[in-house]
């Protein structure tokens, strides 16, 4: 074995090779959806076209007549099981009521997807309509209708009670104080409200939802796109009353996740498929009904009120966020039953005294869940165009506002916690230069160029957090094999594995094997998700590769024969860093079309151990931050979303990616391996309002709400005649 | 989603085919309208005949008189490719090479486009202003008929259930004539067109405009000849005022609906502004 210092700095500077990317080139992986059993059966559901109604009838004489239909269930045979990640609140099928166009009433197990389809068209309902509520603040009215009556009796999973809710309709609400509120808007300068709304949008994964489910004596085989397989587990052993024990979730290859994957919906009633055909049964989701019925990010609405001193130094906040949840909160897994960062109003600034108060609330729309940094791009958006709006009512650059009020560690920020984690301070320093903002501005100053602005803004992400564990075995040759229970979403996860065990342990990589196990063959993990997989399971590898180490005192690996070590790791405070960027946009004066001619990323990675990974992490979040920024908006009219397709919700191609300049901060050690910190999240969040403010410096129109469309500064400027 | 897939091998029997199932039969040709419409359930043929074995239908070659012929079954890359179109017009190859993907335009051909009707296409404005005819053929014999007044609704042509398109014939270019295709993409590179225009501008000896076509795609249920705006360039020098009052005109000669690709009212006023970047980029 060669020394090991020198071989971790060694193998961590050389750009990495994917371990599976030999594998998805020559399109040897196989995904959920390439999986075959014999005998296998195809599903297809029959779902609700109305918003909100009551099943009277539910007729399956014509269906169950068709040749090759071997069994059709309704939520009869299934009630009263329901799905969820936490608060198990969306029925397998709905047997009383439909809550958002695309819930499910029927399912059909057929011989072929056509006839499953053709079947599923033949089951006759007949619906009531009830009056739809399409929008939270009518939910939120006393006299709204209840859409979930029976919630007491709902499966709320991970321990504890659900928190209390201040209506019915409510599915997660917080409230948070620290400071004197009141005290510091009397202090203040000046007092700032505005309201901003963000619109629906989808992860848009390349690889729709897949599932196979069959019965294997006792046990229960599942196949599966979800990231997170023992979270699954224990979904389904919860709601179908089955032991954990006889449940056995294999999630291999994972084609795109973005914070989607982790809602399974199809499993379930998969087994009940299969238990009452004594087959195999898959279930493949069109893209069509991904877009329509599986589980969105949250449109929001957010009012921010903040009062700053003459110098712009905020002295008090308050913020209420209402999020659109949908007719269920399955989607979500936080205990709090909204998006995970649905708190985080003004994050990044020194917040001496805030009120913070946010909500997740149902309605008759399509379900949202978890989607890349859930609550973020929603909240950053707000933050830092309200930022933005205050620095030029005051007269201060934006850039210098934020130097006066950005958190250094130490600092009190909105949560009311100190911060621990980038210094804010060196973070924009090094976006000033890195984007040459001075030179930048002053040139557009003196050239008087119009249509041309630059616009800032921050983010802030937690390190992900957790536990896991992993077992490495030595083989009788010598070799590594490091099992686990992660599965690569295309993040690059085995591959950070690989590198941090054969660094710890000095050897080459291709001494080390990863293998990825199915939930009854490796320990738990908690799945992909939150950031976690390079803090949290890069841990677990990196405690397993030390254990091992030191089994082996002075041996080789070529003398010990088989031998095993489990590595476990938890990581439980909360860090967090730090990312921002400067945007240059240029808006067309007769159309409003914004080009973003230049981008710059600087954001506080730690130790880089996947360089190609990161930088596609960081890349990767950019561009997926600018399509929500600039385009993407699941639209739905009347509670049916109307862009059902691809081509009519748009993503950005390539054609739409500006250049793009990331500086790295890797000085600061994080928690993870080798003082790694996570990417996955840090980038795509503050997007949007970069746009917004690059657009207002451009153009001097301010849009309040997301996408930023040229429409809408069109009409805007119309407006203000600007 | 079953149907009989039929693909004969010559136009007579094609025809004969579509004779024979009638309002249960439906032609295609790259078939990437078609399938889409198909498996979206919009569309449910008994019979599908394919035009794709049919040899002769996708040549492109300039006429004797200097025009040029493209075959129905040509793909959109064949003509962005092509020598022979870029000769005849360089417009022309940038209202094909405009359409969706490299992967659509290496399958979607050049009569489908037309049959298909799609109001917000970009090779049926840039055909129309270059005053385009396409040949149709029937048990009947043979017809044809101008691009501009081919469709004659979203999605709706004047062609019979019987009839075939073989061929679009575009006429010579006169002398001292430019052309242009402006596509408007407010949000993605990948994308229908919130508008498009297509012109083609013609300058007397005297500089003045001997004639111009203006043709806008996808605001209104077909694509709309601006003629007012035409009608007040033609023999008038276009000076950036009279382009700027004529372009004006072109409001009250559209007629978009509000979509995924912007309201009514913001297509109207694009309308305007692309009419008088076309007429610009052409008097330049």
């Amino acid at each position: 074995m060669t020394g090991v210092a020198e071989a971790t700095t060694s193998i961590l500077r050389e750009p990495e090779y994917r371990i599976e990317g030999r594998d998805k080139v020559t399109g040897a992986a196989r995904f959920a959806a390439d999986i075959v059993r014999p005998g296998m059966l195809h599903a297809a559901y029959v779902t609700s076209p109305f918003p909100h109604a009551r099943v009277v009838s539910v007729d399956l004489t014509r269906a169950r007549a068709m040749p090759g239909v071997r069994a059709v269930l309704t939520g009869a045979e299934t009630k009263p099981q329901r799905l969820g990640r936490r608060l198990q609140d969306w029925p397998l099928l709905a047997w009383d009521r439909v809550l958002f166009i695309g819930d499910r009433v029927a399912v059909v197990a057929a011989d072929t997807v056509e006839i499953a389809a053709a079947a599923a068209a033949a089951v006759d309902v007949e619906y009531e309509e009830l009056p739809a509520i399409l929008d939270p603040e009518a939910a939120l009215a006393p006299e709204a209708p209840v859409l979930h009556p029976d919630a007491a009796g709902y499966a709320y999973l991970g321990g504890g009670t659900r928190p209390t809710v201040p209506h019915p309709n409510v599915q997660g609400h917080g409230i948070r104080e620290h400071g004197d509120v009141d005290a510091g808007f009397a202090a203040s300068h000046r007092v700032y409200e505005h309201t901003f709304t963000v619109a629906r949008t989808h992860q848009s994964y390349l690889e729709p939802r897949a599932s196979l489910v069959w019965l294997e004596g006792d046990r229960i085989r599942v196949v599966t796109t979800n990231k997170a397989p023992f979270a699954l587990r224990q979904h389904l052993s919860v709601s179908l009353g089955i032991p954990e024990s006889r449940i056995v979730v294999d999630a291999g290859h994972i084609g795109g996740d973005f914070g989607g994957k982790g809602l399974s919906i199809d499993e379930f009633v998969l087994y009940h498929l299969a238990r009452v055909t004594g087959r195999p049964v898959r279930a493949v989701t069109r893209y069509a009904d991904e877009l329509q019925a599986t589980n969105t990010r949250h449109a929001a609405r957010i009012i921010l009120r903040t009062g700053v001193d003459p110098d712009g130094r905020i002295l008090a906040h308050t913020s209420r966020v209402i999020f659109d949840g949908g007719a269920y909160a399955a989607g979500k897994p936080v205990a709090t039953l909204m998006p995970g960062d649905a708190m985080l109003t003004l994050a990044g600034y020194r917040v001496p005294a805030a009120r913070v108060e946010a909500m997740a609330v149902y309605t008759n729309q399509v379900p949202a869940g978890h989607s890349r940094a859930p609550g973020q791009p929603q909240n950053a958006f707000a933050a830092e165009s309200h930022m933005d709006l205050i620095a030029r009512d005051l007269g201060i650059d934006a850039f210098a506002l934020r130097e006066r009020n950005v958190v250094r560690p130490g600092d009190v920020d909105v949560t009311g916690q100190p911060w621990h984690g980038t210094d804010g301070a060196a973070l924009l320093a090094k976006l000033r230069s890195a984007s040459r903002y001075d030179d930048r501005t002053a040139n557009i100053r003196s050239v008087g160029a119009k249509g041309i602005g630059v616009g800032i803004a921050l983010g802030v992400r937690h390190v992900g957090r957790g536990r896991a564990s992993m077992v490495l075995r030595v083989t009788a040759s010598g070799h590594v094999e490091l099992h686990t229970g992660v599965s690569d979403q295309g993040g690059g996860a085995h591959t950070v594995f690989q590198r941090i065990v054969a660094s710890e342990l000095g050897v080459p990589l291709e001494q080390v094997a990863v293998i990825r196990g199915t939930t009854d063959a490796v320990p738990n993990d908690p799945g992909v998700g939150g950031s976690r997989v390079t803090p949290v399971q890069g841990s677990a590898a990196l405690a397993a590769a030390r254990a091992l180490k030191k089994r082996l005192g002075d041996r080789e690996l070529e003398e010990v024969g088989a031998l095993e070590v489990i590595g476990e790791a938890a990581q439980e405070t909360h860090e967090a860093s730090m990312y921002a960027y400067a945007l240059v946009a240029e808006v067309d004066p007769d159309t409003c079309k914004v080009r973003i001619r230049q981008a710059t990323l600087v954001a506080d990675v730690g130790t880089v151990i996947n360089p190609v990974a990161l930088r596609g992490q960081l890349e990767g979040g950019f561009v997926f931050g600018l399509g929500q920024a600039v385009m993407e908006d699941l639209r739905v009219e009347d509670g049916r979303v109307v862009t059902a397709n691809l081509g009519d919700y748009k993503i950005p191609t390539i054609a739409d990616v500006p250049p793009l300049t990331v500086e790295l901060l890797t000085e600061d050690p994080g928690p993870g391996p080798f003082g790694a910190k996570s990417a996955g999240e840090l980038a795509n969040p503050a997007v949007g309002a970069a746009v917004a403010n690059a657009v207002h410096a451009a153009c001097g129109v301010r849009v309040m709400s997301l996408p930023v469309t040229a429409e809408k500064i069109w009409r805007e400027s119309r407006r203000s005649g600007s | 989603m079953s149907y009989d897939y039929h693909e004969p091998h010559s136009l007579d029997d094609a025809l004969a085919l579509l004779t024979r199932f009638g309002d249960d039969g439906h032609l295609m040709a790259g078939g990437t309208a078609t399938v889409l419409l198909m498996r979206q359930g919009l569309l449910r043929p008994a019979h599908v005949v394919s035009l794709r074995t049919i040899d002769g239908l996708s040549g492109i070659a300039r006429t004797p008189q200097g025009g040029l012929r493209i075959g129905a079954m040509a793909t959109h890359r064949a003509v962005e490719r092509s020598d022979a179109a870029r000769g005849y017009s360089p417009a022309l190859v940038d209202a094909f090479a405009s359409v969706a993907t490299v992967r659509i335009r290496n399958q979607a051909t050049v009569g489908g486009n037309l049959a298909h009707a799609d109001p917000a296409q970009d090779p049926p404005p840039m055909l129309a202003a270059l005053n385009a005819t396409i040949t149709v053929r029937s048990p009947r014999g043979e017809r044809t008929e101008a691009v501009e007044t081919l469709a004659v609704d979203h999605f709706t042509t004047s062609l019979s259930h019987d009839e075939v398109i073989t061929s679009v014939l575009l006429p010579p270019i006169l002398p001292g004539t430019r052309e242009v295709y402006l596509k408007f993409l407010p949000q993605t590179a990948d994308d229908y067109a919130t508008v498009s225009v297509a012109a083609t501008l013609r300058f007397a000896d005297d500089a003045t405009v001997a004639d111009v076509r203006i043709v806008l795609g996808a605001v209104g249920p077909t694509t709309i000849r601006a003629k007012r705006v035409e009608d007040a360039l033609r023999g008038a020098r276009p000076t950036p005022e009279r382009i700027r009052d004529a372009a004006a005109l072109v409001r009250d000669e559209v007629d978009p609906l509000d979509d995924l690709r912007g309201s009514a009212d913001y297509k109207r006023e694009m309308a305007r502004v692309w009419t008088e970047r076309a007429l610009a980029a052409l008097t330049r």
